[in-house]
């Protein structure tokens, strides 16, 4: 089971047990991570799961691809070059101990 | 385990005059119930509604046995699933990219919310219902769409056609006969646009359709559009009035948001308080359960967003209205594949736009007698009326 971290914005941060094949996002819903909205469920039509890759896990998770970075566009916090819509994060064992950073707000 | 409970009682008239009580009383006594007034298993609990939409396989959005299909002469994408629904739905998704809305549906949006905000006359009581929120929503759609040609009128009655038809369960007559002539109208016109937009593609979504390179039927180019333009008036003349009158009546809040600019914040609250669709219906492909209540297979739940939306498991006093909450994750956009293709657009147009326009424009506007406002509606909801006075 791939670990994953979550660092809210004011600071606080959870770990939590991640099943290999969940996205980040379902991950954090399982978890009742506060911060990740999700409104479509998936379907990467509303970036309200919008997150950012910590610096030292950018080169493993990858960019977001294009329609993915169009999507982002429409996040309410600010967007990065480490911002990833986190329903496209597939949780795998090389995975294990990401950090995702969580943007102020969603919506 | 046993099947749903049934409730008798309560009345298509009470649900459409005010559903909340009725919601409420179901979420602390039977929130999984079978309400006979509209012949249909009622799903009240935030978790469950979600849940439901979430699980397109187990909840498919194909109900054979509504009105729609009548009302809308096609099986249209709203109630498609799988593959065949994402190959109509991104169809027409370009359109609603997030480089076209800013770069020509926010702009355009902005000029025609200006224009109809110089009309209204100053002074005196004005209605915002037909003289902002229904004509400015209308026309918006009607240039995104590529039916610029008609009127706001035009667009206001078939819009109005296609929801009365798709929601006649009592299969009257008249409903469907007046949206029959809205379809002779809407269909002359897109045959003529499309002719035009062969000549002339530009990034509206029926030139987008019928340009695309490997283009859906035209009878499903058709309903696409019909759905929007059944689902993208109402919704944001509705939502519109409902921001005004939550912040006209709360003073103090629309004070607090002139100075930090939460705009968006005061749209979202208001489609979370009152949600402009409020219910939403899935068919069970299998036989489930929810909440240890069997659920046998083709049994039709609908999911009421209106009663998620003041769930106490994720809103403390959600009956009233307040741009300030810490979280606030209403589900008045549906969820799931069906997820509404006009959010970021309404956000846009209204938390963006709409709102620190008019409060700019009109710094005083005041209700006037806000008692006099009438709310309605069960499927859709929102005030009929909208009394202001603009300074
Ligand atoms: C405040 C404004 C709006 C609200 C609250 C709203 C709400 C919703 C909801 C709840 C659904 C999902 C229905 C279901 O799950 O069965 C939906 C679907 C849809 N909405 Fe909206 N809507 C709004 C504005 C718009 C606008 C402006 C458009 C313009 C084009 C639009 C187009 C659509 C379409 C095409 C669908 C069907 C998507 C599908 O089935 O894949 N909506 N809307
Ligand atoms: C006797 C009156 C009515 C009854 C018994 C009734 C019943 C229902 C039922 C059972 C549904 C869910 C079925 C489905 O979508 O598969 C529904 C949906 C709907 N109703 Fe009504 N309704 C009534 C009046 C109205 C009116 C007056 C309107 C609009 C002005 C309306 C608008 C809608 C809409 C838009 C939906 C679609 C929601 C969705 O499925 O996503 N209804 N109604
Ligand atoms: S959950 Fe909607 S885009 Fe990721």
């Amino acid at each position: 089971m791939p670990r994953l971290t979550f660092i809210a914005s004011q600071g606080t941060s959870r770990t939590v047990d991640a099943r290999s094949g969940d996205s980040a996002m379902q991950t954090a819903l399982a978890h009742g991570i506060d911060g990740i909205t999700a409104e479509c469920g998936g379907a990467m039509a509303c970036a309200t799961c919008h997150v950012h890759v910590a610096d030292e896990w950018a080169d493993r998770v990858g960019p977001a691809e294009d329609t993915e970075a169009d999507m982002l566009e429409f996040a309410a916090s600010t967007v990065t070059a480490a911002s990833r819509l986190s329903c496209q994060i597939t949780m795998t064992e090389e995975l294990d101990g990401l950090v995702l950073h969580l943007p102020d707000t969603q919506i | 385990m046993p099947l749903a409970p049934v409730n008798d009682a309560v009345t298509i008239t009470q649900l459409i005059d005010n559903p909340y009580p009725f919601y409420r009383q179901m979420r602390a006594s039977s929130p999984v119930v079978s309400v006979s007034a509209v012949n249909r298993v009622m799903l009240t609990k935030a978790a469950d509604t979600r849940a439901v939409k979430d699980d397109p396989e187990t909840w498919s959005s194909d109900d054979p046995d509504t009105p729609m299909k009548r009302a809308f002469h096609a099986h249209t994408l709203m109630r498609k699933d799988g593959e065949e629904h994402l190959r109509e739905r991104n169809a027409m998704m370009p359109t609603f990219s997030p480089r076209n809305l800013k770069t020509l549906w926010g702009p355009a949006y902005e000029k025609l919310a200006g224009e109809y905000l110089d009309r209204l006359p100053k002074g005196e009581v004005v209605d915002l219902f037909p003289t902002l929120a229904g004509p400015l929503a209308a026309r918006i759609l009607a240039d995104i769409l590529g039916l610029s040609e008609a009127s706001d009128d035009d667009m206001q009655f078939w819009s109005q056609a296609l929801i009365d038809g798709a929601g006649n369960f009592g299969w009257f007559d008249e409903p469907f006969e007046r949206v029959d002539r809205a379809h002779l109208a809407m269909d002359a016109l897109m045959e003529r646009k499309a002719e035009y937009y062969r000549a002339n593609p530009d990034q509206t979504a029926l030139s987008v359709m019928v340009n695309a390179d490997d283009p859906i039927a035209w009878s499903q180019i058709v309903a696409n559009i019909k759905i929007a333009i059944g689902g993208g008036i109402n919704e944001p003349r509705d939502a519109l009035l409902t921001v005004l009158y939550g912040l006209l009546t709360n003073p103090d809040q629309l004070d607090e948001i002139r100075s930090t600019g939460q705009w968006g914040s005061a749209f979202e609250e208001a489609i979370r308080w009152v949600a402009p669709i409020q219910v939403s219906s899935r068919r069970a492909t299998r036989d489930t359960q929810i909440r240890g209540i069997d659920i046998p297979k083709g049994t039709v739940v609908m999911t009421c967003q209106a009663s998620s939306n003041h769930d106490e498991d994720l809103f403390e006093d959600g009956h009233l209205f307040n741009a300030f909450r810490a979280r606030n994750p209403h589900q008045s956009f549906g969820s799931g594949p069906h997820h509404c293709m006009g959010t970021h657009l309404a956000r846009m147009m209204l938390g963006k736009i709409m709102l620190p326009m008019i409060f700019d424009r009109f710094p005083n506007m005041e209700l006037v007698r806000p008692e006099t406002v009438i709310w309605k509606g069960f499927g859709f909801r929102g005030p009929l009326n909208l009394p202001v006075r603009l300074n």
